[in-house]
């Protein structure tokens, strides 16, 4: 725990193939990661569609990653080409829009890559709780909204 | 020897069409009427002198609407700059049938391409007018980088509190033509809220621009809140001549990047992943 008490909310979009799997068996290895990540099966991170990742946003969490398997093991040849293209502009674009980018990172893991997983998530985990809660960031629409109806 | 008279630009463009509606169903572009000017299929035996070119209008949509809905008519549209680069855009993405559609190009005026901050104030089929300069980049744009990341969320949330989510910036886009729309999807925004909520209701608008935005600034142009969207959407456009090296809009044979293999559209920069 950090010294303000702040245990960062993580979404993790794991790919049904390689990541899950990597997870898993970082599990089954009794390896430690933090729990902060909180990881939701998908079948291919091409499927991460900008949507999902800003409402995962919305909806509290101070941090997402991604995860799939690494460029030409994708179990659908190319799925992964396009995460790898659009994660890097969604992360410019909430740049743009005042929220950290760090807040959003893609990583390949592979299904025999335990220790890659476990490493990854701790990082993440830490990068995010420097930065702090998201809602400090956002909260600041609140005020917004007031100031614009007095 | 009989001087030809000098035509201003819209008794050009009216000169161009009429000799050019023989070869095709109709012509699509703005008439004036006694309600105003609104958008109009021009056809043989037509009143060319009600023909318009202002104000700015995305008149691809009406064309995709037409061809959908006609398979078998060809048209033609009087074009400014940035409805050729909607049309390449829609063309790539089956919305518009390049082999029914013929374009009579025109040139924007200098006034309009500094309103627009247009980089490409004129088509590539260039038939009437000449090329003005390109406007100045937008100022909020050249300086976006030099801005902290509070500074900026405080820019755009005093924008996006504004929005009274008309779905005008959506409506008015040529390139928004999806049957379901994200923005109006319960998964991902909420319903009942405003302003709507930061930031999926933007931002989902602003990541489906990034391969697509033809910088036409309809959006910006019609939205009842003066949200400067463009500036969003430039950014995203700069961002993806960086990355993958495509401008929307200027190739018809580019692939819309994002949907297809690195291979076919590769990364310029590495991707840390």
């Amino acid at each position: 725990m950090s010294e303000n008490g702040f245990e960062p909310k993580i979404i993790g979009f794991l790919c049904r193939w390689c990541s899950y799997p990597g997870a898993d068996l970082a599990g089954t290895s009794r390896i430690k990661y933090p729990p902060n990540m909180i990881p939701i099966r998908v079948m291919c991170s091409g499927r991460v569609s900008p949507e999902m990742v800003l409402r995962a946003f919305r909806a509290g969490a101070d941090g997402v990653l991604v995860m799939g398997c690494h460029i030409g093991d994708c179990h659908y040849s190319s799925g992964n080409h396009r995460t790898i293209k659009r994660v890097p502009l969604l992360r410019n674009l909430l740049g743009y829009a005042g929220i950290n980018p760090d807040r959003l990172r893609l990583a390949w893991v592979s299904a025999a890559e335990a220790p890659r997983f476990v490493k990854v998530t701790t990082e993440f985990t830490e990068t995010v709780r420097e930065l702090g809660p998201l809602s400090q960031e956002v909260a600041h629409q609140e005020v917004a909204h007031q100031e614009v109806r007095e | 020897m009989i001087e030809e008279p000098v035509l201003s630009l819209v008794e050009g463009i009216r000169k161009v069409v009429a000799e050019r509606l023989e070869e095709s169903d109709g012509v699509v572009a703005l008439r004036r009427s006694s309600e105003g000017v609104a958008p109009h299929v021009f056809r043989k035996g037509d009143d060319l002198s009600e023909l318009e070119i202002a104000p700015r209008y995305p008149l691809m949509t009406v064309v995709s609407k037409l061809h959908k809905a006609f398979p078998d008519i060809r048209l033609g549209i009087v074009a400014r700059g940035c409805d050729e680069r909607a049309f390449i855009e829609m063309a790539k993405r089956e919305q518009i049938d390049p082999d029914r559609l013929f374009i009579i190009g025109f040139a924007c005026t200098e006034e309009e391409a500094q309103e627009c901050h247009c980089s490409a104030p004129a088509p590539q089929n260039l038939l009437v007018g000449t090329a003005p300069p390109p406007g100045p980049p937008n100022p909020v744009v050249e300086k976006y980088d030099e801005m902290t990341i509070d500074e900026r969320r405080a820019f755009w949330q005093r924008q996006f509190v504004k929005c009274l989510k008309c779905y005008g910036c959506r409506n008015i886009c040529p390139e928004c033509f999806c049957e379901a729309c994200a923005m109006e999807d319960a998964a991902w925004v909420e319903p009942g809220l405003l302003a709507p909520p930061f930031p999926v209701f933007h931002l989902i608008r602003a990541m489906h621009m990034a391969s697509r935005c033809v910088a036409c600034r309809q959006c910006e142009l019609v939205c009842p809140a003066h949200i400067p969207l463009t500036v969003l959407y430039d950014l995203m456009r700069r961002d993806m001549e960086t990355l993958l090296g495509y401008v929307p809009g200027t190739d018809m044979d580019a692939p819309p990047p994002l949907s297809v293999t690195l291979e076919e559209a590769p990364l310029r920069v590495a991707v840390e992943a």
